[in-house]
């Protein structure tokens, strides 16, 4: 097992380094340029490129860039909150992001897995078809028309809520974009737990519980539940990882200063340092759910693990 | 053993997801807890509360360092708690702020402003001559790598600033002395006819070195690093936030006008988020667009605020052959109905506009406005489908040709994007025999293609820097980086140098009339097509009164502004 993980993590780095070198070029291949305003003649314009070290070949820039990254400065910003070192912007807002996707996550995944267990449980019933049209909607609706709606019925017309984030009030205000996240996770979470509940509920190994005498909770959290959690898991990893990242359609309706909007604005102003360090730390979060994720199955179903370990 | 490794994995899980949820929730409570204790309740107490102005702002500020920022949003900020030596009126023109009395010698090249012995920072300090070295230093210093460093040297005319931003001479060598404390002494290369107007541009704005100093890289990321000398002091801020506050600053000089007692901020990017907010009173002031203007024109307290933007077509008229053709783009110009544009599409208040400057930011020494008449041009610019017709069928028989496609290439925001597929049906409507395709991209692409020549048609806008019509006529001489057309006209040429730097710099009233001649040039040569000049639809409450909008500069000046 130690040896999987430390053979995971090693990779891990390898490929983050290998991302952040595709990042590089593909800034270079962006059109424009962060100082490009119509107004800058020649000299100002080299002198702005002196001044961040974009005069510089690309592999030494590439090179600056990796020594400072392990020394934990990821550069400044150019143009979007000019000349603030980056892992201060990024410090400010990625624990808002995470806040609000974190609730998202939570609410979806409960309200998800409730909602595919009482399909399951009452399968072809009235209940059943609620669930299944509501986890239609949730996965056919984007999250900004649930925004929008839920913005104008209980922020406008009923005044339950916030319309717009506040640090001076974070609960209540992320309470209307929480919920326009969680839709898609609490769908897509119904759907998986329903048919993996109905497969694993009609499997012969359940009836074999049963027949032992085995019943009510004990049969569905410690036999049905845990076989059905699997490729729940695999779902929901990268839905932590996107919401947790900032969802930017959802961080510009409430105007929360989260990540999300941070990277959209600094890719449509060049602000490569801000795109670069935002790509990365997504990326590096990704591979680490994934890791978490693959370590994850081994302790749900040993057989995965016993699998890999042979590797 | 797969037990405990299972307990052990779920409970450091949970003690995780605890941990996330505990520390958000903890300070957002607490933080409840402080504001409950003072008022009653936070939202009940902004709306209702006399002198509390809440406005909404489309992008975060960019930059509060007077000598970085470039962008409407930070200047207006910067401008709050900070004066210049002179200030806008609410007509736009250059008063006396910081310097109580000017003295401009004869031959217009020397400045001497004093300096108001009751300025003074927010941390006690007086404002000194100094401070205003110090920072037009760091304007065109080519470390600090100002992009408004311009303002200096090809606006301002400042002595030595081209030289020190080309790295030749030493910042110290700058044309600008204080002479003692309370006197600034400034040297041109010629005579500047607006250069007072330039001093309430906040890349003119003093920086106390001592201050800047203490603050290293830090300068201007927070209230803290940040000294006021002006209506207002930054009360909450940080890099990129999405509210900003100001409150009232005591020992301002001019403290007795100011009414509001605090001016807040909130970034809004969603215009549907922006109305209802307005509409619940969150906001005082609110944008609103195009599709809302239908909603709420009839409200009293709907207003277009002209934005000064000149929306216009350039076409390259180098590498297209068919635009080389006066005819051909007479065709154009005459088949734009720009009436339709800005009141069936646009519906902001935006105005059509006929001329290569636009109206309502440049006063000449009469007092009018450079463009108040909008007719001046009407052989050559204005909509009348048959003329173009026949000056359409006219180019095409000297060209040779029968079909004619161009690519116009615009922003992929929502008014451009409006307004290019208008442009391109009115054409291909008016004129047999012309398709015009549309090729949508963001501003920085956009701006480079045009730049390098790269496109045919371009749609494009240009904001006035400085309230002089040579602000837009500066641009179309030979070779300038935004004479996108690569029009080159030596009559031109020679006016605008005159009008800059030769003769005509000095007598107003001539350079008045050789600015019309040279607009004159532009426009007879159809160099650019103008559509529109932008305005912005804004709701501003009833009980709010004296905000002053300005197309130039500072977009919003709050220090007269009162909420009952």
């Amino acid at each position: 097992m130690k040896k999987y993980v430390l053979k995971r993590v090693i990779t891990a780095i390898f490929t983050l380094l290998a991302i952040t070198l595709i990042l590089f070029i593909l800034m270079q291949l962006m059109p424009g340029s962060p100082f490009n305003d119509e107004k800058l003649n020649e000299s100002q314009k080299a002198a702005l490129y002196a001044k961040y070290g974009l005069d510089k070949p690309i592999v030494i820039q590439f090179f600056h860039y990796v020594v400072n990254m392990f020394k934990g400065d990821l550069g400044v910003s150019y143009k979007i909150s000019k000349n603030t070192p980056i892992t201060q912007l990024i410090a400010s807002r990625l624990p808002i992001s995470i806040g609000v996707g974190f609730a998202a996550v939570f609410i979806g995944a409960i309200i998800g897995l409730l909602l595919g267990l009482l399909a399951a449980f009452k399968r072809d019933t009235a209940w059943d078809t609620f669930a299944t049209v509501i986890s239609v909607i949730g996965v056919s609706v984007p999250s900004y028309v649930f925004a929008l709606a839920l913005s104008y019925q209980f922020g406008f017309k009923l005044d339950w809520f916030p319309m717009l984030y506040s640090a001076k009030d974070v609960v209540r205000s992320s309470v209307l974009p929480s919920v326009s996240l969680s839709m898609f996770t609490m769908a897509s979470i119904a759907r998986f737990t329903r048919a993996e509940m109905i497969e694993v509920l009609g499997s012969d190994y359940m009836l074999l519980a049963e027949s032992k005498g085995l019943s009510g909770n004990k049969l569905v959290f410690s036999h049905a539940l845990r076989n059905a959690l699997i490729p729940i898991i695999t779902v929901l990893a990268p839905l932590v990882v996107d919401l947790m990242t900032g969802s930017l359609v959802v961080e510009k309706i409430f105007s929360i200063p989260g990540v999300g909007s941070l990277l959209v604005n600094a890719i449509q102003s060049n602000d490569y340092n801000v795109v670069i360090a935002l790509s990365f730390i997504y990326s590096a979060m990704y591979i680490g759910i994934m890791l978490v994720v693959d370590i994850l199955y081994g302790v749900i179903d040993p057989r995965i693990r016993v699998a890999k370990e042979g590797d | 053993m797969k037990k405990k490794l299972l307990s052990i994995v779920l409970a450091s899980a949970l003690t995780l997801s605890m941990i996330g949820c505990g520390s958000s929730a903890v300070s957002g409570v607490s933080e409840q807890n402080d504001t409950t204790s003072n008022e009653t309740d936070p939202a009940d107490s902004k709306k209702s509360a006399e002198g509390n102005l809440n406005v909404m702002i489309e992008t975060p500020v960019e930059s509060l360092d007077p000598q970085q920022a470039t962008d409407g949003t930070s200047f207006e900020v910067i401008a709050d708690y900070t004066d210049g030596l002179m200030q806008m009126d609410a007509d736009g023109k250059a008063v006396n702020a910081l310097a109580d009395r000017v003295d401009i010698s004869e031959d217009g090249l020397t400045y001497t402003f004093h300096i108001r012995n009751d300025a003074n920072w927010s941390n006690g300090r007086p404002v000194t001559a100094a401070d205003f070295v110090f920072a037009w230093q760091r304007a065109v210093d080519p470390e600090v790598a100002s992009e408004y460093s311009y303002m200096l040297s090809d606006i301002g005319q400042i002595v030595n600033a081209q030289e020190i931003i080309d790295g030749t001479k030493d910042k110290h060598e700058l044309g600008v002395k204080a002479v003692d404390e309370k006197t600034l002494e400034v040297k041109l290369n010629v005579p500047v006819s607006y250069f007072l107007s330039l001093m309430y541009f906040p890349t003119f704005y003093p920086v106390n070195q001592t201050f800047f100093e203490s603050c290293a890289d830090t300068y201007a990321t927070s209230p803290e690093t940040t000294l006021s000398n002006g209506a207002f002091i930054l009360d909450e801020y940080q890099p990129a936030a999405t509210t900003i506050r100001l409150i009232k600053n005591p020992d301002y000089y001019d403290s007795d006008k100011v009414k509001l007692v605090a001016l807040n901020y909130q970034v809004i990017q969603d215009s549907q988020q922006a109305l209802m907010s307005y509409q619940s009173g969150d906001l005082d002031t609110t944008l609103v667009n195009g599709e809302q203007v239908d909603q709420v024109k009839d409200d009293p307290s709907y207003k277009a605020i002209g934005a000064g933007y000149l929306w216009y077509i350039s076409p390259n008229m180098k590498e297209v052959k068919e635009l080389q053709n006066k005819n051909i783009r007479y065709a154009i110009t005459m088949a734009l109905n720009r009436e339709a544009i800005t009141t069936d599409v646009l519906k902001d208040g935006s105005a059509p506009t006929y001329t290569a400057v636009p109206m309502d930011f440049a006063t000449g020494p009469d007092g009018s406005d450079f463009s108040a008449n909008q007719e001046k041009f009407k052989d050559v610019c204005r909509y009348d489908a048959d003329a173009a017709v026949e000056y359409w069928n006219n180019g095409l028989e000297e060209l040779g040709e029968k079909e004619i496609t161009v690519t116009m290439i615009h922003d992929a925001d929502d008014a451009p994007i409006k307004v290019a597929q208008v442009v391109k049906e009115q054409l291909e409507t008016t004129l047999p025999g012309l398709t015009v395709e549309l090729q949508q991209m963001p501003k920085k692409e956009r701006v480079q293609r045009m730049q390098e020549g790269d496109f045919e048609l371009g749609l494009t806008r240009w904001g006035p820097d400085y309230a002089d019509p040579m602000t837009y006529l500066g641009m179309w001489v030979t070779k300038n980086a935004n004479n996108y057309g690569f029009w080159s006209n030596s009559e031109y040429d020679e006016i605008i140098a005159d009008c800059t730097t030769g003769s005509t710099a000095m007598d107003p009233k001539a350079r008045w009339t050789a600015l019309y001649r040279a607009e004159k040039l532009v426009m007879d040569e159809a160099v650019i097509f103008p559509l529109y000049t932008q305005c912005n639809a804004e709701l501003i409450s009833t009980n709010v009164s004296g905000i002053e909008f300005h197309p130039v500069a500072l977009n919003r000046v709050y220090k007269n502004a009162e909420k009952k």
